[in-house]
């Protein structure tokens, strides 16, 4: 029988000279959503691993930036990264994520990036 | 020995994530991914790196518009410019996962403040901060600071007026960022060397802004001892 061999250091070849996440770029296809889009964070399960706070979902935010492309974290974790999909800088105002946040600091405001999987238009 | 007078361990406490730190490394030797010379060799490399980059490329930006604009659009080629390259820096040649290769460089207004944190784990951008501080790492200002930015802040003793948008950049996926203040008043004229010396670390990082005065080689006061030993010899 064969021994299966698994190419620990493949991250490492296609990164070199490109940078990660650039060397994922042009992977994932055309982007759901653009700049000013209002989206919200989707309250996915996450048995396993994410890089998805529990704080934003089910918040509504607005995307200020497509960021790059990159297989998401769920998956990268377990060394599938086959498949890219868009990131994008999702703004939220605080006290849309903490409802007891003091008016006085209605402005205040929060930026974190989320994946596709992650956001549904709202 | 009496039971009494056993000597005490060389190591009272390692933590689990010190444990698993080590076995993870020391499979990767094994498996002959990396040598430990490599590890220490890389350990050795990022322990040379600091925040100055970071301030210079920040005074660049206020010296030069067009400067400025590049380093909002596009951190990573900014930082060529201040001697950091993200992509082929040694020695690794490639973003590791701590420090991947997407830099955003986040820009202060008079009426926008910026204030970074890593609520999931400790992320930093290395490259062109060095190590993070002690403080930056802690379940305390990861949890706090997204949740009471102002308060975290003025423990920092850093106070804005409501009318300043703070916003809180959430460092959890592969971007990093560092602020770009606002110029402060009391700097007309000066060379990017003087400018350079007052963006400390922390201004980089959102809880300080920077003042003329307050670098990270100022003189502190020296306050004599109150009660002074006196050498008889």
């Amino acid at each position: 029988m064969s021994k299966i061999h698994h190419d620990r250091t493949h991250h490492a070849k296609k990164a070199t000279n490109i940078g990660d996440p650039q060397c994922f770029k042009g992977e994932a296809g055309a982007p759901k959503f653009k700049v000013g889009d209002r989206v919200r964070v989707k309250d996915l399960p996450d048995l396993f691993y994410t890089r998805t706070q529990t704080y934003p979902r089910g918040v509504v935010g607005t995307v200020t930036v497509l960021v790059y492309e990159s297989p998401a974290p769920e998956d990268e974790a377990w060394d599938n990264t086959d498949k890219s999909e868009w990131f994008y800088s999702v703004k939220f105002r605080q006290k849309d994520i903490w409802p007891d946040y003091h008016d006085l600091y209605a402005n205040d405001t929060l930026e974190t990036e989320l994946s596709e999987r992650w956001l549904e238009k709202a | 020995m009496s039971d009494k007078h056993k000597p005490q361990p060389m190591v009272d406490e390692v933590s689990d994530f010190e444990i698993l730190e080590m076995a993870v490394r020391e499979l990767a030797i094994e498996k002959g991914l990396f040598s430990a010379d490599d590890h220490r060799r890389w350990t050795e490399y990022v322990h040379t790196l600091g925040p100055v980059p970071a301030a210079r490329l920040v005074a660049k930006a206020w010296l030069d518009p067009e400067y400025k604009k590049l380093a909002v659009t596009d951190g990573v080629k900014a930082s060529l410019a201040v001697g950091v390259d993200w992509i082929n820096s040694p020695p690794t040649g490639f973003g590791t996962p701590s420090d991947y290769c997407n830099l955003r460089v986040l820009e202060d207004t008079p009426k926008l403040k910026h204030v970074v944190v890593c609520t999931l784990c400790s992320c930093y951008p290395r490259p062109i901060l060095g190590q993070s501080p002690e403080w930056y790492r802690t379940p305390n200002y990861r949890r706090r600071l997204v949740r009471w930015p102002r308060q975290v802040l003025a423990e920092f003793g850093l106070q804005l007026s409501p009318e300043v948008e703070i916003r809180v950049a959430d460092s959890n996926q592969k971007t990093r960022y560092i602020v770009l203040p606002v110029r402060p008043a009391g700097t007309e004229g000066w060379t990017e060397d003087q400018l350079t010396e007052i963006v400390t670390r922390d201004c980089l990082i959102g809880v300080a802004v920077p003042k003329p005065g307050v670098t990270t080689n100022a003189k502190r006061p020296v306050h004599p001892a109150v009660h002074p030993v006196h050498h008889d010899h």
